[in-house]
């Protein structure tokens, strides 16, 4: 049967990608936010931690959709996802492959367990999605592992509640517990940590609040799914609303997870960079 | 859960200096978010530089809409209905950063405004909440 093995969170600041696409790394701006990074990338090639299929949950910037359609929780059930052009050309990295058949799977057990999924078929990925495979894998020829995308609306009002996100994780991992061939799945939450991108209040960081976020992923998650819309906002920034899919990935964990590594380091662009690296421990 | 809208959405407003991006401003801004969409195309860039008002011709936003754009007032822009994933897509046609566009908005210098952020960034003493003054 498939499993879920880990879970993995990090930002996607899009500056990271082309500090990389650039190569820009050794830059004394640069070396902390990749410094923290080098632990996973010996992590997960690991035979052991190795994923087959990762189930990357981000946002898409008005890139796949527009205003003409906000899909909630969106599934990317194709065989390929292309890099976007965000607006300089797309980002050379590796065309994102699909394991279509366990995709389409999980999206039918998510609807039938009452989440009510769309499924998307074209969608070019954004920095959203292949910023963190790049903090990951690097730089590779194609990316050593299969991904689902899951797209979550976390840029048009209302976006999901975290409890909403936290339980969606659960029904993911009812799902992946449910497909019959022996995968080992790693789920991935993006975006955050503290940010925002507009208005006269912009720049704002609130590193005590991201690290007790960091904190209770492992030790106090039933905290962390009740975190109202208007906390977020309030104190970690406009764009820091994006933490609630990091409650994706925790609640596909189970009860119980353990930390194995974290990362904090301000600045990157506007933002905070955070990243764990959590354990099921069921 | 339920959630009462009304209090919800009060409380969206309470933030200093910041737009949330809610459903009235996103109907508001929908042709100005729209427009921003067709800035992804490498032949529309080309065409917006060229000639920005006539190009604003084809689309039907409001006339302060227009002007805010031609103005690259951004936090206009965000009072009148834009969100900045879209705006990126007008910022980038210029060759901004999002540090270098987002600086604009806050009264400071880039090299100010770049210099806050590392050293720490904003602190969210004081800028919480309107009725509180936290």
């Amino acid at each position: 049967m498939a499993r879920i093995t880990a879970g993995v969170a990090t930002s996607h600041v899009p500056a990271i990608g082309a500090a990389m696409d650039l190569g820009k790394t050794q830059e004394e701006y640069w070396k902390p936010v990749f410094k923290g990074y080098e632990w996973t990338r010996n992590w997960i090639l690991e035979p052991e931690n190795r994923p087959d299929v990762v189930i990357l949950v981000f946002n898409d910037h008005a890139t796949a959709f527009d205003m003409n359609l906000i899909p909630t929780f969106a599934i990317g059930c194709a065989d390929e996802f292309k890099p976007a052009d965000e607006g300089w050309g797309p980002r050379k990295v590796p065309i994102v492959k699909n394991d279509a058949d366990f995709a389409w799977h999980i999206a039918q057990s998510c609807i039938l367990d009452e989440f009510d999924m769309t499924i998307v078929n074209k969608m070019d990925v954004d920095h959203g999605l292949t910023v963190p495979l790049s903090l990951m894998f690097n730089q590779p020829q194609a990316w050593p592992c299969k991904v689902i995308p899951l797209a979550v609306n976390v840029v048009t009002y209302p976006p999901p509640t975290g409890n909403r996100c936290y339980n969606l994780g659960k029904a993911i991992r009812r799902a992946v517990e449910s497909y019959p061939e022996d995968l080992n799945v790693q789920v991935w939450g993006t975006g955050g940590m503290s940010h925002q991108l507009q208005g006269p209040r912009a720049g704002l960081i609130n590193a005590e609040w991201d690290q007790r976020f960091l904190d209770d992923l492992s030790a106090d998650a039933e905290r962390l799914k009740n975190i109202p819309h208007i906390e977020y906002l309030r104190e970690t920034g406009s764009e820091g609303i994006e933490m609630v899919m990091w409650l994706v990935m925790r609640g596909a964990l189970g009860d119980n997870a353990a930390e194995l590594h974290r990362h904090y380091h301000v600045p990157a662009s506007n933002s905070a960079v955070g990243h764990i690296v959590l354990k099921c421990n069921s | 859960m339920t959630t009462n809208i009304q209090a919800y959405l009060l409380e969206l407003e309470d933030i200093p200096g910041t737009r949330v991006y809610t459903t009235k401003r996103a109907r508001a801004g929908y042709w100005l978010n729209q427009f921003a969409m067709s800035l992804m195309k490498e032949e529309n860039r080309k065409r917006w530089l060229a000639d920005e008002k006539t190009y604003l011709e084809d689309w039907p936003m409001t006339d302060a809409q227009k002007q805010a754009l031609l103005a690259r007032d951004y936090n206009r822009l965000l009072d009148l209905g834009g969100n900045i994933y879209y705006l990126a897509k007008v910022f980038s046609t210029d060759g901004l950063s999002f540090l270098q566009a987002v600086s604009t908005m806050t009264g400071m210098s880039v090299e100010d405004y770049q210099n806050m952020m590392i050293a720490g960034g904003r602190s969210p003493d004081g800028v919480r909440s309107k009725k509180e003054g936290n």
